[in-house]
């Protein structure tokens, strides 16, 4: 089981801080292969990508050339995103400095990304009931009939087959469209939204703004429906609870609708294509019998999956930002008020200090929860979703075709590019 | 009329520091310099806002319970 094993091709263990990585490889051979893939390909898989070391905060600057302080080590991480001293909303303060070349959906100050303390707190509480760890149980046998629907229907397809199309991708939306009772949601529209709402480099800031544009409208339109005609789904909710309480306004309101039907199917989507090109490799073949033959090792998998396989490549800032709002001394270094920082949560997930170092143990408890889903106020409100249908989806895939393969060699996956996350586009498997 | 005391823990592996909790019941629970919660003390008063914590918690790290029976009394919703 060894995480890296494969990945030696693609150089050494640690990346200095604030170096870019490598990504392309063999370019030439790629573009002759998928002419219709614009960018520069094959690209290193996501369980391979170089980390920073964990070490100090350590200076370097963002692709704007605004400073940032990038914090790797566990402790500091966790540390500086429970720490109160430093916030998301000061960011898009009138004295912020340049984050980002374009922005995207997460550069919203009406979000809840972008808010903090009571402000923050009145919008979370509007959702946070429903998310909690015993609440999203109450939707597993659910979840578990639409993973076996595709899983089965999958199988039934024949080998080979695009593992994206026939599960990664369909399974986190019929999810949330059942939470948000969005049946009937066109799935291409959505997918279009969403890459544009999470764009780094793959469209002008025009076209991000207009499709974020439309997907407000949607979202809006959706907030007032569900108010006027009220059900037992989560807008519906979150709308009444945001009535009650008062003080949420409209945007907030609609950022969040929109906020999560993205969130509920990019990010679980990208984890589960992910997972299967680490997993579906003859090295891992008996981890995946395993996983298909005991759901609890899938339970074990997801979490050391989800620690050590990152969502995208981090090429828009080295890790979650935040901004100090007073003088806050961190892993030793004080930072100062205004300053900006990075909390890199996916070389905090390999520090020695916390993980055993070298080839991970699927099988092996965590012991210190990861930081993959963050820490503090803004800890991802899908994450005990997203660990659900991940270890749902890996157990039953692997029950019904324990001899799944790629059909194709890694380096020649396409993948979706320019965006915050990058996963597969298509992954062709065999059985 | 003072309802009996209840007692407050925190599982301090699971708790993310989110600070839901100090939010919500600041009376209850606080967070430590450490990012963690824990509570101001070790039993307290009852109250809707202590439950409402417990209920709110993003990983459960919360639980109120009768101090001699140890039964749970938030969260069970």
């Amino acid at each position: 089981m060894l995480l890296r094993g494969r990945c030696a091709a693609y150089g050494r263990v640690w990346l200095p801080v604030g170096s870019p990585q490598s990504l392309a490889r063999r370019t030439e051979l790629t573009a002759a292969a998928h002419p219709e893939a614009s960018e520069a390909q094959p690209l290193v898989p996501l369980h391979c990508l170089l980390r920073a070391e964990p070490g100090p905060p350590r200076l370097a600057a963002l692709p704007t050339g605004t400073p940032v302080w990038v914090l790797t080590r566990h402790a500091d991480v966790r540390q500086a995103l429970a720490h109160p001293g430093f916030g998301r909303a000061t960011l898009y303060a009138p004295d912020a400095p340049p984050l980002t070349l374009t922005p995207n959906i997460l550069d919203d100050p009406a979000s809840m990304l972008n808010s903090d303390g009571p402000d923050h707190q009145l919008i979370r509480r509007t959702v946070q009931r429903a998310f909690t760890p015993r609440a999203i149980e109450r939707w597993r046998p659910w979840v578990d009939g639409v993973v076996r629907e595709l899983v089965d229907d999958l199988a039934a397809s024949g080998s080979p087959a695009d593992v994206v199309a026939a599960l990664t991708k369909p399974l986190p939306v019929r999810v949330i469209s059942r939470l948000m009772e969005l049946e009937g949601l066109d799935i291409d529209r959505l997918g279009h939204w969403s890459d544009h709402a999470l764009s780094t480099t793959a469209y002008t800031a025009e076209e991000i703004g207009t499709a974020i544009g439309e997907f407000s409208e949607f979202g809006y339109q959706l907030v007032l429906a569900r108010r006027k005609n009220p059900g037992e789904d989560l807008v519906s909710s979150l709308v009444q609870a945001a009535d009650q309480t008062g003080g949420v306004t409209e945007a907030q309101l609609t950022s969040l609708t929109i906020g999560l039907v993205i969130a509920g199917h990019e990010t679980t989507m990208t984890s589960f294509g992910n997972a299967l090109v680490y997993l579906l490799d003859a090295e891992h073949a008996d981890a995946w019998r395993r996983i298909g033959e005991d759901l609890s090792a899938a339970t074990a998998a997801t979490e050391q999956i989800l620690r050590t396989v990152p969502l995208g490549d981090r090429t828009s800032a080295p890790g979650q930002l935040r901004r100090a709002v007073t003088d806050v001394e961190i892993g030793g270094v004080l930072i100062p008020e205004g300053a900006i920082i990075a909390c890199d949560s996916t070389s905090a997930n390999l520090d020695p200090e916390v993980y055993p170092p070298g080839p991970t143990d699927l099988f092996a408890p965590l012991g210190t929860p990861s930081l993959t889903f963050g820490a503090g106020p803004h800890h991802c409100l899908g994450a005990w979703l997203a660990r659900m249908e991940l270890e749902l989806g890996l157990h039953h895939l692997a029950r019904v075709l324990p001899e799944l393969r790629l059909a194709t060699p890694v380096e020649d996956i396409a993948w979706r590019t320019g965006l915050l996350t990058r996963s597969p586009l298509r992954l062709e498997v065999a059985w | 009329m003072s309802a009996a005391p209840v007692a407050v823990t925190v599982d301090q592996a699971r708790c993310i520091g989110s600070g839901l909790c100090a939010r919500t019941a600041p009376d209850a629970l606080t967070l430590a310099p450490n990012g963690r919660a824990t509570p101001v003390h070790p039993t307290t008063a009852p109250s809707d806002d202590l439950t409402e914590a417990a209920e709110m918690c993003p990983v459960e790290a919360i639980a109120v319970r009768n101090p001699t029976t140890g039964e749970l009394l938030a969260p069970v919703w």
